[in-house]
């Protein structure tokens, strides 16, 4: 039996089904698309071959690098920002009663699995200038001078935006660390207290150090959850103002669906894909490479 | 080795398979007629019945994007269309509008799945044209006595000499004005400005009261694409504006930068919300139905809605020069593009037409019913309009000069975004008009529009 399941063939077969899925419906998508951004088509007909022209006006378009800028600030916000705030989140959770905890859970997984549509308008609401929660606020404690068009102010629409998103998630990804330290074993917390560690002690020394396989699935699907980030600015800005809080995927599906330039804009998603690949490579060869055991 | 070639084999068939099968178009039971036939195809007089009792399957995209087009599809199109049409089975899909619709337009194209009618519009039209995706509609029209029923049918006419879409002709009594609330204006001592400094001047005492000076959508550059940037030109130079619509001139003419400049001003004076690059179409109705703005800047379709509340008046957009009087210029919104078309790839092409010229007709009845002036003949005897769309019919027909719609008759679909995009950006009070001149400059040299 362990003959045959040790078998190049046996992993092989019992890899197809996933692996002919894989290719049909992700990487076969790709091929016409590398295809059409050799072209210059407009969303209706292909108008001819253009070699590597949609690259290069697409590298010399200033938008292209202003959604980048956004992007980045996304995943950072997302990751040093979102990561830490879950971790706390999670640890916070974990030393509370069960039936806080159970609370915790509940309201940390309410936000994720609400609509991004109803997400987005809530928000909107809170950002409203002239009505809106925040600026309510302020003018209510004083700070008049403080309240601004959150949405449409240059200085203030991606970390909006950022804010959004966070909010959202931020829940997610603290139950999921939340699961990775109810894997670790009791014994090492119960050392530690024995030898007198704080809370925090235990926390930095202990909990985060065994966490780092889940820290870095978390890590990894917070970076390409914020590169691809996109539905919020659809419904919250729709890009705007001008271009200032597009997004890399915005500026693609603007690109090739308002401005009808398809051959760029597939060329914006491919330059995207091969972007995400190599981050996705980063972190996966420099993040928690030793196999940590229990 | 033999054994993983084989399963190789096998994998890749069944991709190949489940690839052909996913991709592949749907099987026709007949034989679709050729866009060159279909366009030059004659329509037969009589009733169009199908040959058997099986229902003739037809699916229709309609343009929802108001208050009016939800009206039209309650009152006008549902309860009729059964009665007029027992035979056909009629799938209704809301296209939205604007680049919605372009881009559901686009897919189905591109997926060779047209419906057979739909809203067809300016900015999508030549693309559908040159892929043959559009009916001629001319001879079947004429044929069976549609283009009878229009006051001028050579409106219809694209300027092929073609016809493409059937509308109800109220496009070209659709024009921007300035609604405004009578009580509130009253209330903060203001009077109706009629030059554009009087306009900032009472701007600014309405923002002082506490009001809301005025409102238009701003999100997606949806006011300064359609006729702000259009308005503002205008009321300074209206030769400029038309020479403008025309390519014959650019965003470097002093004149339209006066123009761009009225906008920076504009925004960055207060006469609009805080937030307003990002205002949608409701919000921004619903603070000027609710009295928190004073002012409404609107095209008229929006006119039978707002003439309901009593305290609603409207006014042309004040002058900033001597070239302008609001009695010499307007623009119109029209575009003979706009309407309902059909596929020139349908299997039913009869019916199609004939469908269209329903949808088109249920156009008529309720802009008819609203009291607004329609170009196509209902046959119904016309009721008096109201007193605000008396007073806008009498302020407009007698316009000698009306000036196309540069959203409608000068873009292609990139300039078309790109207007919207650097005009949301010039309501934000924190972009210049030099910028977006230079800016638009730059795109309106690539504009492919007049080169077709």
């Amino acid at each position: 039996m362990n003959k045959y399941f040790s078998t190049r063939m046996s992993i092989f077969v019992f890899a197809a089904p996933a692996l002919l899925l894989f290719s049909v419906f992700c990487v076969y998508p790709l091929l016409p698309q590398l295809w059409m951004s050799l072209h210059d088509h407009d969303g209706f007909r292909n108008l001819g071959f253009v070699g590597l022209d949609n690259y290069r006006e697409v590298l010399a378009d200033s938008s292209f690098w202003t959604a980048h800028k956004n992007t980045y600030l996304i995943v950072g916000i997302s990751v040093f920002l979102g990561l830490p705030l879950s971790m706390i989140l999670a640890l916070i959770m974990d030393s509370q009663t069960p039936n806080l905890r159970r609370f915790f859970k509940s309201a940390a997984m309410f936000p994720a699995i609400l609509s991004v549509t109803v997400v987005a308008q809530i928000w909107v609401a809170f950002y409203e200038p002239n009505w809106g929660l925040f600026n309510g606020i302020l003018r209510s404690i004083g700070l008049d001078s403080w309240t601004r068009s959150w949405l449409t102010d240059h200085r203030t629409v991606m970390p909006s935006l950022g804010l959004t998103f966070l909010w959202q998630y931020i829940g997610l990804n603290a139950m999921l660390l939340y699961t990775g330290i109810k894997t670790i074993p009791k014994q090492y917390y119960e050392a530690a207290l024995l030898d007198g560690a704080s809370f925090a002690q235990v926390s930095l020394r202990v909990t985060i150090p065994l966490l780092r396989y889940v820290i870095n699935y978390v890590v990894i699907l917070s970076v390409l959850g914020s590169m691809a980030f996109y539905s919020h600015v659809r419904v919250m800005t729709s890009g705007g103002p001008g271009d200032l809080s597009r997004t890399v995927v915005y500026q693609m599906y603007y690109t090739a669906f308002e401005t009808s330039q398809f051959g760029k804009g597939t060329a914006i998603a491919v330059l995207f894909v091969l972007e995400c690949l190599v981050i996705s490579f980063i972190i996966q060869r420099f993040a928690a490479r030793e196999k940590l055991e229990f | 080795m033999n054994k993983a070639i084989k399963v190789l084999g096998y994998s890749a068939l069944s991709a190949a398979l489940l690839v052909a099968s996913a991709c592949s178009k749907k099987e026709e039971t007949s034989e679709s007629p050729s866009p060159a036939n279909t366009a030059t195809q004659e329509v037969a007089k009589e009733d169009v019945k199908p040959a058997s009792d099986k229902k003739v399957k037809l699916r229709v995209i309609t343009i929802t994007t108001d208050e009016n087009r939800n009206k039209i599809m309650e009152n006008y199109i549902k309860p009729g269309v059964a009665e007029a049409f027992p035979n056909y089975e009629i799938e209704f899909e809301p296209g939205g509008g604007g680049e919605d619709m372009a881009n559901k337009l686009k897919t189905y194209n591109a997926s060779d799945d047209m419906p057979d009618v739909f809203w067809n519009d300016a900015g999508y039209f030549t693309p559908l044209k040159n892929t043959g995706s559009i009916m001629d509609l001319t001879s079947a029209i004429t044929a069976d006595g549609f283009i009878g029923k229009y006051a001028v049918p050579d409106a219809l006419k694209h300027i092929d000499g073609k016809i493409y879409s059937l509308s109800s002709g109220a496009d070209t009594y659709f024009t921007p004005v300035i609604f405004y609330h009578k009580d509130m204006f009253e209330q903060a001592g203001v009077q109706v400005p009629t030059t554009f400094d009087e306009l900032i001047a009472a701007a600014k005492t309405l923002k002082s009261k506490g009001m809301v000076p005025a409102v238009t959508p701003g999100k997606d550059g949806w006011g300064p694409k359609l006729f702000m940037l259009q308005q503002m030109i205008q009321i300074g130079d209206p030769q400029a504006m038309m020479d403008l619509v025309a390519n014959k001139t650019d965003f470097d003419n002093p004149a339209v930068k006066a123009g761009v400049a009225r906008i920076e001003q504009m925004a960055k004076e207060g006469v609009f919300p805080d937030g307003v690059a990002n205002l949608d179409y409701g919000p921004a109705n619903e603070m000027f139905t609710s009295k928190k703005a004073a002012m409404y800047w609107m095209f008229t379709w929006e006119l039978p809605n707002l003439a309901k509340d009593d305290s609603v008046d409207f006014f042309p957009f004040p002058s900033a020069s001597d070239k302008y009087d609001s009695s010499k210029f307007v623009q119109f919104w029209g575009s003979p593009l706009n309407g309902y078309a059909v596929s020139a790839k349908t299997k039913h092409p009869e019916e199609a037409v004939k469908l269209a010229e329903f949808l088109a007709m249920a156009d008529a009845k309720f802009f008819e019913s609203t009291g607004a002036p329609i170009a196509l003949k209902t046959g119904n005897s016309t009721s008096e309009p109201g007193p605000l769309m008396k007073k806008f019919v009498d302020w407009y027909n007698p316009i000698p000069t009306k000036i196309a719609s540069l959203a409608l008759n000068s873009l292609d679909a990139r300039t078309s975004a790109e207007l919207a995009t650097q005009g949301a950006r010039l309501l934000t009070g924190q972009y210049s008009a030099d910028d977006f001149a230079k800016e638009m400059n730059k795109l309106w040299k690539e504009n492919t529009w007049f080169n077709q």
